[in-house]
């Protein structure tokens, strides 16, 4: 375990809540240092991921993507095939058989792009736990389809109208409801960060998709790869798709931000190298802030990618030289998805996008006995509207229109 | 030099009073209507003075504190506000003062200097919400305040378990801040129906005298728990009254609120 002291990665993590929150994430780590002791547990895990979210995914060699770009042999590790469409269901799953195991009867969770709430709702409809989920104003407004799935669900979306409206003021109006509610209920939170045991758990449930990777690419190519490349927002699908490669000092980790429009304050998400030190919403990691600690606007075109903080793990793994960060920008994210789409037929989320605008950027310069997979979190279904506008797709605006008018029509 | 908490917990327990807490926002409604609101609260009767050094990201606080802190951000409080406030009031005032502060707060400048500054600027005690007894004692945070003077509030909650109260007792010093009910701050939503229950079992955890704080939003409130606790805390409820007000305007703010602490120490005596 890197852990230096319980829930410490380094000098990274912890657990900074106010004590009314310390019992009820005491009883979660004992909870789940049990399950993951009980081998039922990791049984009935197992076979939900494969009856249920459709694990394993498909670790996809990229002929035309490799073709075009001339380096490095690529591969896709598909998470966009997973039933609600990224790779959060899995922690998701693993957590709804913990509170189920706790005799929770209600989730709340916080989300960004969406995709986290979409899974929570999903495993609280199949479970039958109640679910309330808050999501902040300018992202309920950016992600509708999202939340209209949520609600067929069965979920109550709550819009966060505080702060910067967007996921880390979503996280913030989680953990109070939890601080009220936790005698029933679970806080499934969306990523491998917040107080322990959270990044500790969700890193452990999602190193599926690592574990997946180095099986699926010793199978395809006899070998480990030289580089994995991964999106990181708070870095749940990083830490799952690197966590099996840390003890492998061959496989370099590159952990891709988001760019935004450029290097000023609020617009970009990039903690490495604007980042510092921090304690917020729970946990000590890297935070964008100012001189006062208060916490920097941030700008992603995609919305689980704008988060001021990153899981502590993951601070650490930089701090120790284990893994680079990278980023792209808006622009170069929009070429990586119409690129990706055309070669390989395969559409990723804005989120994967980035990983792949790197990848465009560094593997023609490698070459052909190279290896890099690129952990393709999640699919882009979810970014229509975003993409429409972004390819002024005229098209689309008439068909919006014409869909506007018949609605408008039927007030 | 003695500690200010102590000496006003002393006169408390020597004159058979309870006491009273209250809680300024630094910055809100303006920078100027700080100094004005502790300066008028002292006058108004108040034991002990919180001043909240306003965060972005405040997790212990319900909607009206904060919207105070965001309100204070943007009108351009700093930290750094927090202490000149301090060290001007607490050579004009009577009250013990004390700073609630969020961890990346203090951390930010610096646990050794924040506790250094804070008692240099004349604040008495150190109320940090989001810094259970085991992450204060990793950040040396428990030290630094015993080396400057200053007075560690805990926090105890109606989650604490026996475990829990007996760790924190064991590092409480002036008096220990006890939430009545789960949940964040804010006066709408009254007090746990067990808050009796359990304040009397903290009690027989502690050696320090208890504050009780959330929900309590008037006299009645005060008189529901003032007979288990020492201390009653109103926060959320004076900063509601000072929300419809124009910021600039100072003295009305002072105004309202020595009007509505009236309405509250009687059920001191």
């Amino acid at each position: 375990m890197p852990e230096s002291s319980p829930g410490y990665f380094g000098g990274f993590g912890g657990r900074y809540v106010p004590e009314v929150l310390i019992p009820a994430l005491e009883e979660l780590d004992q909870a789940y240092r049990e399950a993951r002791a009980d081998p039922g547990f990791a049984a009935e895990f197992a076979h939900l991921l494969a009856t249920f979210a459709g694990r394993p995914t498909p670790l996809t060699f990229a002929g035309r993507l490799t073709e075009a770009l001339g380096g490095a042999r690529i591969y896709l590790k598909n998470e966009g095939v997973n039933i609600t469409g990224a790779h959060k269901i899995t922690h998701c799953l693993g957590q709804a058989l913990l509170a189920k195991r706790m005799g929770r009867t209600r989730l709340v969770a916080e989300t960004g792009a969406g995709q986290h709430a979409l899974a929570t709702a999903t495993v609280a409809a199949k479970f039958g736990f109640e679910c309330t989920v808050y999501m902040g104003e300018v992202d309920i407004a950016r992600q509708r389809p999202n939340v209209f799935m949520m609600e067929r669900l069965g979920a109550t979306v709550v819009p966060v109208r505080y702060g910067s409206r967007t996921l880390k003021d979503a996280v913030n109006a989680a953990l109070k409801d939890y601080i009220a509610s936790s005698a029933d209920t679970h806080y499934l939170l969306g990523s491998a960060l917040g107080p322990h045991p959270y990044p500790t758990m969700v890193r452990d449930f999602q190193s599926v998709v690592g574990q997946e990777i180095m099986t699926q690419l010793g199978q395809a190519e006899g070998r480990l790869p030289g580089y994995v490349v991964a999106c990181v927002g708070g870095g749940s699908n990083a830490i799952g798709a690197f966590g099996p490669f840390v003890p492998h000092e061959s496989v370099r980790l590159v952990g891709v931000e988001a760019g935004g429009k450029g290097d000023g304050t609020g617009e970009h998400a990039q903690r490495f190298p604007h980042g510092r030190t921090g304690i917020v919403e729970g946990y000590k990691s890297v935070f964008l802030q100012d001189d006062d600690g208060q916490l920097s606007p941030t700008h992603s075109i995609s919305a689980g990618l704008d988060y001021p903080g990153i899981g502590p793990e993951l601070a650490w793994l930089h701090e120790q030289g284990r893994i680079s960060f990278a980023y792209a920008r808006d622009d170069a994210v929009i070429k990586a998805v119409d690129l990706l789409a055309r070669t390989e037929g395969i559409w990723p989320a804005l989120e994967s996008a980035h990983a792949v605008a790197h990848v465009i950027e560094f593997a023609p310069r490698l070459g052909r006995d190279e290896v890099v997979v690129i952990n393709i979190s999640g699919r882009g279904d979810k970014d229509l509207f975003i993409l429409a506008d972004a390819f002024a797709d005229q098209e689309f605006y008439a068909f919006l229109r014409t869909e506007a008018e018949r609605h408008g029509q039927q007030d | 030099m003695a500690n200010r908490i102590d000496e006003r917990l002393a006169a408390l327990a020597a004159g058979r009073r309870k006491g009273l807490m209250t809680h300024v926002v630094v910055g809100y409604p303006s920078l100027a209507s700080t100094s004005a609101l502790i300066v008028a609260m002292d006058e108004a009767g108040a034991d002990f003075i919180e001043l909240q050094i306003p965060f972005s990201d405040p997790l212990a606080d319900g909607p009206t504190i904060q919207s105070a802190c965001e309100a204070a951000i943007e009108r351009g409080a700093r930290v750094r506000d927090a202490f000149t406030i301090a060290a001007e009031s607490s050579a004009r005032v009577q009250a013990p003062l004390l700073f609630m502060a969020y961890a990346n707060t203090v951390y930010r400048y610096g646990t050794e200097a924040f506790c250094r500054d804070a008692a240099a600027a004349g604040i008495s005690g150190l109320i940090v919400p989001d810094l259970p007894a085991e992450a204060a004692r990793h950040e040396g945070y428990l030290d630094a305040c015993r080396r400057h003077g200053l007075h560690n509030i805990v926090t105890l909650a109606p989650t604490s378990t026996v475990g829990r109260m007996a760790a924190n007792a064991t590092v409480a010093s002036g008096f220990a801040y006890c939430m009545s009910r789960r949940g964040v701050t804010g006066a709408q939503l009254g007090l746990a129906p067990d808050v009796q229950a359990y304040l009397q079992r903290a009690r027989q955890h502690l050696t320090v005298p208890m504050a009780v704080g959330f929900g309590i939003s008037d006299r009645a409130r005060m008189e529901q728990v003032l007979p288990y606790c020492d201390i009653a805390t109103v926060g959320s409820a004076l900063i509601d009254r000072l929300a419809g007000l124009e910021p600039g305007d100072v003295a009305r703010q002072a105004d309202t609120t020595r009007a509505f602490m009236r309405t509250l120490t009687p059920a001191l005596a």
